[in-house]
């Protein structure tokens, strides 16, 4: 049985096999590797005289498995599970979700709506800053960036539905 | 050597253009503050800025993109000497006898040395560039595919053995980048391959996206802001100037950091990380009072400094003549030349001299604006870091989409940043240098054409990588590297890379 702890002790003969880091990460690479190669199924590998489409990707898939087993198989040099902090996901994640919606809004809504409300949203829902302060510098700053990336560097920036 | 010096005169000619002048300028200042800020490196700064330089000729982008990379190791000195901040990994041992010196209210000093010893070193390594890559250039005209595999496969074999952390690791991400580097129309036959009915994927991944997501994205979403100090003095312009005996300790140590740095600047890795712990480690092994290294030793700041400039000049000897990059940062300038469609290796120097020539001396002068700049100016740079980085990532992301998605103008190139981002934050989660990932993504066409193309001539027989010399000693060469590493795991001592890993550890 594998269990995940916060302590590092050596596991004692008969006793639980602890998680470590690098049987997570390990794992995942082979797990990966073995899914990626499901569906290289059409991509012919071809001969060693003619080789195929699938002949590179096959042989990284391959190296990346046993590299992975090789992780899976040293774990016990890599800290437990447990032991991995984890405190700055939280951070991550509202940073991920805020980036991922004005990406989505970035093509209708265009540059400058887009990127005023990626500020504002970041500024004010992750680092919780005055709010008035905060609409200022969204609205000044992506003034800026849209006059020096589409006026000066002649950047073709998406313009959306309002023509900004 | 006369054809040099002519060849030479032909660059400075096109560096001292107004505009060229210009773009190092802008390149230098950048540079500097992409240094100088913790949380955005030299690989992250390059490739925001990549798209900007779209609208610019090769010489321009390569001499702006490239003023970034070394004004980035001139910048990272300072944050490390003041305030004990590594800007880019290749400050960290400037850190501990910098801020040392720091402390002893010897700042300036420090930031002079630190100043005149890159200065130095980066001049003795653009001297030995003009040099050497002309005619090793001259010498991989006699490649042919067998030769640019095993080149390869050296580059990586090189890249894992230099490295920090573990072989298998490091491996593991070139391969997920090689893989990664197979998305898109297979050249040689035409087959799609990962694309999922998604057009843009059809030509592949880029370069720019990954490296932002990974390098950009991905430090940002594992740096909160609250872990981030913005409380500095800068010194004042009168406190600058070493006395005789810092001058004194110093030479040496510079003379010394700019060879050894040059040298492992060349070989794929980490370099200018790796060539300053290297140096910081033989200047204390040959010093007098070894002792004093800790406790602000002249010589733990111009080694190091000195090393990590050379090194970054070094790494432009088999991008330049080999086509080869040796690590992220070449990875995405060679990328750069390739947009622009200037392809670096062999042929450069006779298809393009006025790039190559141009480039290399506008290092001269690059070099030159540097010490002018980092010197007087310190306390400009110095005062950036009041910006809190709070304020400062929501302007990286905004970059970021904005430089992603102008190179292409695709809306999945973002996603995939974004995507690549996440990957990022994973990796160093679970202790991954996501360096070798680029390596891998940027090679994989080159390696794959090569290696199947030796295949075909040999009709499928592995052998013709020991039939032709320079493939048989490249390949020889990763074997023995290969032993090299697994010797150190029988024997389980700690070698240099091990103390490089504690090195950053206890840094960062």
């Amino acid at each position: 049985m594998i269990r995940s702890t916060g302590t590092d002790r050596a596991p004692a003969l008969g006793s639980s096999v602890i998680l470590r880091r690098d049987h997570i990460a390990g794992g995942v690479f082979v797990v990966a590797g073995l899914a990626v190669y499901a569906v290289s199924g059409d991509l012919p590998f071809g001969s060693l005289a003619m080789p195929g489409a699938g002949m590179m990707p096959k042989l990284a898939i391959a190296l990346m498995v046993v590299f992975g087993l090789v992780l899976v198989l040293r774990a016990g040099e890599s800290p437990p599970w447990g032991e991995v902090a984890w405190s700055d996901v939280p951070h991550a994640v509202r940073v991920i979700v805020i980036a991922a919606i004005a990406i989505a809004l970035y093509q209708p809504l265009g540059f400058l709506i887009t990127m005023s409300l990626l500020l504002l949203c970041l500024l004010v829902l992750v680092e919780k800053r005055n709010v008035l302060r905060v609409v200022i510098f969204s609205i000044g700053v992506s003034l800026f960036a849209y006059i020096l990336f589409g006026s000066l560097l002649k950047s073709p920036l998406p313009h959306g539905l309002l023509g900004f | 050597m006369e054809s040099i010096a002519d060849s030479l005169l032909l660059g400075f000619s096109v560096a001292f253009r107004p505009d060229v002048l210009w773009y190092a300028f802008l390149g230098c200042v950048v540079g500097t503050l992409v240094g100088v800020l913790p949380g955005i490196g030299p690989l992250a700064g390059i490739s925001i800025l990549l798209p900007a330089t779209f609208g610019l000729d090769a010489t321009k982008a390569i001499v702006m993109l490239a003023g970034i990379y070394y004004g980035s190791q001139y910048g990272g000195s300072t944050t490390s000497i003041l305030m004990r901040i590594p800007g880019e990994a290749a400050s960290v041992m400037t850190c501990i006898d910098g801020y040392a010196m720091a402390q002893k209210g010897r700042a300036g000093a420090a930031l002079c040395i630190a100043a005149v010893g890159s200065f130095i070193a980066g001049t003795f390594g653009v001297i030995a560039l003009t040099v050497i890559a002309p005619p090793l250039g001259a010498f991989a005209l006699r490649f042919g595919p067998p030769e640019y595999t095993a080149l390869l496969v050296l580059g990586l074999v090189f890249l894992a053995y230099m490295s920090s952390t573990s072989l298998a690791r490091t491996l593991l991400m070139a391969c997920f980048g090689l893989l990664l580097g197979t998305i898109g129309i297979d050249v040689m036959t035409g087959h799609f391959r990962y694309s999922f009915d998604i057009p843009e994927l059809g030509d592949g991944i880029g370069i720019v996206p990954v490296a932002v997501g990974l390098f950009g994205l991905g430090e940002i979403l594992s740096t909160p802001s609250t872990t981030i100090t913005g409380k500095v003095k800068p010194p004042r312009l009168a406190e600058l100037l070493p006395n005789r005996e810092e001058w004194r300790q110093s030479a040496m140590p510079i003379a010394r950091g700019s060879v050894l740095g040059f040298l492992i600047g060349i070989v794929p890795g980490s370099a200018h990380i790796i060539s300053s712990f290297l140096s910081y480690a033989l200047e204390k092994r040959i010093s007098k009072n070894p002792n004093e290294f800790g406790k602000g030793a002249v010589a733990g700041v111009a080694g190091p400094e000195s090393a990590n400039n050379a090194a970054s000049t070094g790494a432009f000897v088999p991008m330049l003549a080999l086509g080869l990059p040796t690590g992220p940062v070449t990875a995405v300038l060679m990328a750069a030349l390739l947009i622009h469609g200037v392809p670096p290796g062999p042929q450069l120097v006779s298809e393009h001299p006025d790039v190559f020539w141009g480039f290399i001396a506008s290092m001269y002068v690059g070099n030159l604006m540097l010490l002018a700049l980092n010197l007087p100016l310190v306390g400009l740079f110095v005062s950036v870091l009041r910006i809190p980085y709070a304020y400062l990532y929501p302007l990286i992301i905004m970059f970021c989409i904005i430089g992603v998605y102008e190179v292409s103008h695709s809306i999945v190139d973002v996603w995939i940043m974004l995507i690549m981002g996440i990957v990022g934050y994973l990796l160093r989660k679970f202790d991954f240098d996501p360096a070798p990932l680029v390596l891998g993504l940027v090679i994989a066409p080159t390696f794959e054409m090569s290696l199947r193309q030796s295949l075909v001539m040999s009709n499928g027989h592995w052998s013709i990588f020991f039939q032709r010399p320079i493939a048989t000693v490249l390949l020889a060469i990763c074997v023995l590297l290969l032993a090299l590493s697994a010797l150190s795991l029988i024997v389980k001592r700690r070698d240099w890379r091990a103390k490089l890993a504690e090195a950053e550890a206890g840094e960062s």
